[in-house]
């Protein structure tokens, strides 16, 4: 239909208001109630337009368009209510903006902006006699002599969330925004999901510092979990499947971006975890123990149909190193339609999955199933097969790919570092992975392990599924050790003795034997240009009697020049983005970045497969094509008690039990334990889904 | 990756960046501006007007103050330790700059100063009447924000004349090739990525008052601690950052201080309450400036700035509250509400009820001494020394003007600490009188201008109040100078 705005003809849709079909043809008129995805209420009055042939003014946020009608939104008696409008809504809220954390992308300041009689010395303030509220909540702040009383909170809690927890009330007097009886927003059943916060036009409603990222672009930050994982994985949306015991739907979206599900349910190290905004509630959600849930009770594997491998390209790529970011980057490539080899050296494939990570932490019959699946797509599996020099390799392949990871462990600079007696960690995981055993290790054997990393512990447990008596000592105080908690705390319970804060004076020898490790405790340390200074504190020399001394103090790239590969001064390849110096030749993973996650290193062999499908001649898009997903209803209800349901924690074996074998010590959920636990997830991404209410600056002057 | 190109690359719309973006588009070059927040403006926001010198509006209030004297005032406020050519070049464009924006719609209620300084002191220190505060649309009295309708009107007009704002899209990185400034990388609020090459990229961010790491890096000030500074969100120095990466010159940066209590805006009738002329010590009990002064909020914070600690205290006793309930307050700021006092009773209670902890009440001087942390002997010497002055009516350490000498020791003490505070920070790239960057070695960086407060290296150590409206006055003045050159090398270049 037709109507006029200002003399200029609109068309408009049958059931929009005036205000709408005016925004819809880049006319502003001011509103600040009115929002894009909640019912209009009128009651701001900004959006006050006349109608040619009334003589009463309307909010033109309720006034349905009419054919032919004639609608102006500018004259002297619509400034004039608009500022007696503005002023009301300004005499309680703060002169100043600067103390205020949503300046300049504040509606309201904005309005000012637009409206700028308000702008005005004479302007009546009073004092808010309702303000004052329950200070510390978590998550969202409430500044509430800011608000404007606009409603727009209200209506998001009510209408688009279903949970109904704000409402105006009365008080002294005044109309407040708020809950029922002022109680905390935890005991009125809040989801936390901040859709009121997403629609306050002012700085009333905010998160708390530190929820959200300020140095990522907005929405990404608002979904947290997501945007930590190295991969990417949309974590709320297979949560959320798993909410609705849709595992094999769970799965086909974590599949979406990595090659290896279960593994990481397994042992990822879980930086959505660290990021969840439920962290700010409770507990972040147990992402890494329902992901494993969700792989092991998948019994349909719908993801299959979406990974079919391109039609061939003829391009053939080499992959030198099967661990994570090798076979990810494989898997990928081979989907791409190259045909991948991928060539290791050591008798079994995984990498640090298979040769450094212990099986009572991933097992290995489910990392040799996700295995199976990358060659399953075409991927050719090489193993003992030692590459030396990247330059053969160039002749036979379009591409290569050197993955091979930080294989080297480091030792300490003590006197006596290389004796026999000495090992580094991975010498012995690697050991224990493919003959069940070490020559130094078995029971009685007194073992000290340097180090108090992941990696010190998978040695430290190791040691003591061999039998032998563990001390690990390191130079974190406790608090500070870089080790998962679970893994400390497990360690412990086995018997091993964890000795934080110290730093190691010297190897005890007795006739050319170590018999004992000289430390002392520190209160500080630091690494300076000069090397490992420490607080000691004086007096505290204690002897450790030991067999054998475990070094755990990281890893380094074993490449020398000898490999092809350019080399910077810490002994890995020169590198830009993935490609090497050398032409068709790429690298990635532990191999350019040191020892880190497996995650890490699966989100760099996708890297690496989209640079190389982009040098290969393909778009560089290995994504499969994208799992369905079943939408969360946005109105998510309201739920007794939901912002107390703290984190599932799955059982894990006796210690006694574990102690002596190598199976998975923790048992995994059930299917009750996953369902409570998905559904803690506070939905994030629901609020990225909210509509936007644009300001005037984005309307162009008419 | 989205690709865009403009003659002239507009970094951050607040007010600089509007004075920049309209003024090359004036001269027919295209714009694009790309700004972290919703809306233009930035920190102007909250302003009330800028400083401008010569104009018409200056002249009409009989107001002779030349753009040369005022250039001469400026250089020995600041013992001529900055540019002169670019001091120069900036109050000789600044009262056309005024007529310019009056051209675009905004309105002067006339020209002010931030300051009057006592008759005794006025030589030191009066301030001149170069502030042009922007009229509210309508009339009335102008107040803090009056300044967003020129925002809006300059908004409106670079709209006008097609500058193209893109929002919620920060800027990353300074693009250069060969040496020159080719354009910029942006990401919007969905993360997609945005190269924008142009011919010119003017950078205009704002400072780093939001950044405590910068503020201890770059100036020494610990926020929260030794400094409780403005911090309008997103001026985290992101124009300084990216101008340093290209190879930019940096100059020392300096915080605009001024003086407040800690979390200020909720406890904003105390704050005025105590910028009162009636008896401030230091942590040791001693006076350390006369009071008569505390109305110029720059020496003040200046002042506090080198007491131990950074701190000081302003004390009145229950005779004097009472003489500030009766008759209002001795000294009226323009920011705080003029009714103070009505509200003090109120304010007081909640906050020494709530243990908010810069203030403090006592019956003796002892109690007072210990309860907010001043060295007591000290206090008490300052007290009977000061008294005894109130009494001769002649204040033997200062002079401090005798309408104030109050004496301290009538019923209840009252006492509040005061911390250095500061506007945002200023400087930190170096820039020539055409605002093109250069770098350590004065050689131009091409196509790359800074403008505002991200290059006012122009105030030597201390906000020159003598000429108030500066802040704003430099940002659109130095914005508008950009604008223009930038067009005349992108022209050239092209």
């Amino acid at each position: 239909m037709k109507l006029w705005i200002d003399g200029t003809e609109v068309t408009a849709q049958v059931g929009q208001t005036v205000l709408e079909a005016a925004l819809a043809a880049g006319i502003y008129i001011p509103h600040l109630c009115y929002h894009p995805d909640l019912h209009p209420q009128g009651g701001c009055k900004l959006c006050v337009v006349e109608i040619e042939g009334e003589d009463q003014v309307v909010t033109s946020c309720t006034t349905p368009v009419r054919e032919q009608l004639r609608v102006v939104t500018k004259s002297p008696r619509l400034a004039q209510l608009r500022k007696a409008s503005m002023e009301l809504m300004l005499a309680g809220h703060p002169g100043d903006c600067t103390g205020c954390r949503s300046f300049g992308n504040c509606e309201l300041q904005a309005m000012m902006q637009y409206l700028p009689a308000v702008a005005n010395g004479e302007l009546r303030t009073f004092r808010r006699k309702n303000a004052d509220w329950p200070a510390n909540d978590p998550l969202i702040v409430r500044e509430m002599e800011r608000c404007i009383q606009c409603g727009r909170c209200v209506r998001a809690c009510r209408d688009l969330r279903g949970v109904g927890i704000l409402d105006y009330h009365h008080s002294e007097g005044e109309m407040y925004v708020g809950t029922e009886k002022n109680v905390p927003l935890l005991d009125a059943d809040c989801r936390f999901c901040g859709a009121c916060v997403e629609v306050c036009p002012t700085g009333a409603l905010q998160d708390r510092e530190g929820i959200f990222r300020k140095d990522l672009p907005r929405e990404q930050a608002l979904i947290p979990c997501q945007a930590e994982c190295p991969a990417h994985i949309d974590i709320p949306g297979y949560l959320y499947a798993i909410s609705q015991g849709d595992y094999a739907g769970a799965v086909d979206i974590i599949r979406e971006k990595v090659p290896f599900p279960l593994a990481l349910g397994h042992v990822c190290t879980a930086y959505c975890e660290k990021g969840c905004k439920r962290r700010g509630l409770d507990q972040p959600l147990a992402v890494r123990d329902l992901k494993r849930f969700a792989v092991e009770h998948d019994d349909r594997q719908i993801w299959r149909s979406r990974h079919v491998p391109f039609s061939s390209t003829g391009k053939r790529v080499a992959v030198v190193g099967a661990g994570p970011c090798g076979l990810t980057a494989a898997y990928y490539l081979a989907l791409k339609g190259h045909a991948v080899t991928v060539l290791e050296r050591y008798p079994v494939p995984g990498g640090m999955m298979a040769l450094g990570i212990p099986a009572y932490r991933l097992p290995r019959e489910a990392l040799m199933g996700e295995i199976a699946e990358i060659t399953a797509v075409g991927v050719t599996l090489k193993t003992g097969q030692n590459v030396t020099s990247i330059t053969e390799l160039k002749e036979d392949y379009d591409a290569v790919l050197a993955a091979v990871g930080a294989a080297q462990g480091k030792r300490l600079p003590l006197a006596g570092a290389n004796d026999s007696q000495c090992v580094t960690a991975l010498e012995v995981l690697r050991s224990v992975s493919l003959t069940g055993s070490h020559p130094l290790l078995g029971p009685g054997r007194r073992v000290t392990v340097l180090g108090g990393g992941n990696v010190a512990f998978d040695a430290a447990r190791t040691a003591l599924r061999l039998g032998a008596q563990v001390r690990v000592v390191c130079l974190e105080d406790r608090d500070h050790m870089l080790a998962d908690e679970e893994e400390i705390v497990q360690a412990g319970e086995e018997g091993a003795a964890v000795c934080p804060g110290r730093h190691n004076l010297e190897l005890v020898a007795e006739d050319g034997t170590i018999t004992a490790l000289r430390t002392e405790r520190i209160t500080g340390f630091r690494f300076t240009p000069g090397g490992l200074e420490v607080d000691p504190v004086p007096g505290s020399e204690e002897l450790f009697p030991t067999d054998v001394v475990v070094f755990a103090a990281g890893q380094k790239s074993d490449l020398t020049p000898a490999f092809g590969l350019p080399l910077n001064q810490w002994g890995y390849p020169e590198h830009n983005g993935c490609a090497t110096a050398v032409e068709g030749v790429f690298t990635a993973g532990d191999a350019v970045t040191g020892t880190k996650a497996v995650i890490d290193a699966i989100a760099a062999g996708r890297d690496a497969a989209r640079e190389m499908d982009l040098y290969l001649g393909g778009d560089g898009c290995i994504d499969p094509p994208p799992a369905q997903r079943k939408q969360k209803d946005p109105c998510i209800g309201k739920q007794e008690g939901f912002a107390r349901l703290h984190r599932t924690h799955a059982g894990v074996r006796d210690p006694e039990a574990r102690k002596g074998c190598w199976d998975k010590v923790d048992l995994g959920y059930s299917k009750e334990q996953a369902k409570t636990e998905a559904e803690r997830c506070l939905s994030c991404p629901l609020r990225t889904q909210i509509g936007v209410s644009e300001l005037w600056t984005a309307y162009l002057p008419k | 990756m989205k690709q865009m190109d403009a003659d002239i690359i507009v970094v951050a719309a607040g007010l600089s960046g509007l004075a920049a973006a309209i003024a090359a588009a004036e001269k027919g070059a295209s714009v694009i501006a790309f700004e972290k927040a919703a809306t233009t403006g930035g920190a102007a926001n909250m302003g009330m007007g800028p400083l401008g010198v010569g104009s018409r509006k200056q002249r009409e209030q009989m107001v002779a103050l030349t753009p040369g004297e005022a250039f001469r005032k400026h250089m020995f406020f600041t013992h001529y330790k900055v540019d002169a050519r670019l001091v120069r070049d900036y109050y000789f464009k600044s009262g056309d700059t005024i007529q310019w924006l009056e051209r675009m719609g905004v309105q002067f209620v006339g020209v002010q100063r931030a300051f009057g300084a006592p008759e005794a002191t006025r030589p030191y220190s009066d301030g001149e009447f170069t502030w042009h505060v922007v009229r509210p649309e309508g009339g009335g009295v102008p107040g803090p924000r009056a300044a967003s309708a020129m925002i809006k009107a300059m908004t409106e007009y670079a709209l006008d004349l097609g500058v193209q704002f893109a929002f919620e899209t920060p800027v990353k990185e300074i693009l250069m090739e060969n040496g020159e400034a080719v354009g910029v990388r942006a990401v919007d609020k969905t993360g997609e990525e945005i190269e924008c090459t142009g011919g010119a990229v003017i950078i205009a961010t704002g400072g780093f008052g939001c950044n405590p790491k910068m503020i201890q890096e770059e100036t020494g000030f610990e926020f929260g601690k030794t400094i409780f500074n403005f911090a309008v969100p997103g001026m985290e120095g992101d124009g300084l950052k990216m101008a340093w990466a290209v190879g930019a010159g940096k100059t020392p940066c300096t915080m605009e201080l001024m003086y407040q209590l800690p979390d200020n805006m909720n406890h904003f009738i105390l704050d005025g309450a105590f910028r009162q002329p009636c008896l401030w010590v230091n942590r040791m009990g001693e006076r350390f400036m006369p009071e008569d002064q505390i109305g110029n909020t720059t020496f003040t914070g200046n002042a506090i700035s080198v007491q131990p600690g950074k701190v000081a205290y302003a004390i009145f006793d229950e005779a004097l509250l009472e003489h500030y309930k009766k008759n209002g307050p001795d000294i009226i700021s323009h920011v705080h509400p003029h009714d103070l006092f009505d509200h003090f009773d109120d304010m007081w209670e909640r906050d020494l009820a709530a243990g908010y902890e810069p203030i403090a009440q006592a019956d003796t001087l002892e109690e007072l001494a210990q309860k907010a942390g001043i060295d007591a002997a000290g206090l008490r010497r300052t007290v009977e020394d000061y008294n005894r002055c109130c009494e001769k009516g002649y204040d033997e350490i200062f002079e401090k003007d005798r309408a104030y000498l109050q004496p301290i020791g009538r019923g209840k003490l009252y006492c509040c600490r005061q911390n250095v505070g500061a506007y945002g920070s200023l400087g930190g790239i170096l820039i020539n009188h055409r605002t093109e960057v250069m770098t350590k070695d004065y050689q131009v960086i091409p196509g790359l201008y800074a403008v505002g407060t991200d290059a006012c290296n122009i105030f030597g150590d201390s906000y020159p109040f003598i000429l108030s409206g500066n802040t704003m006055g430099f940002c659109l003045n130095s914005g508008r100078i950009a604008g223009e050159n930038a067009v005349d090398f992108a022209l050239v270049e092209a």
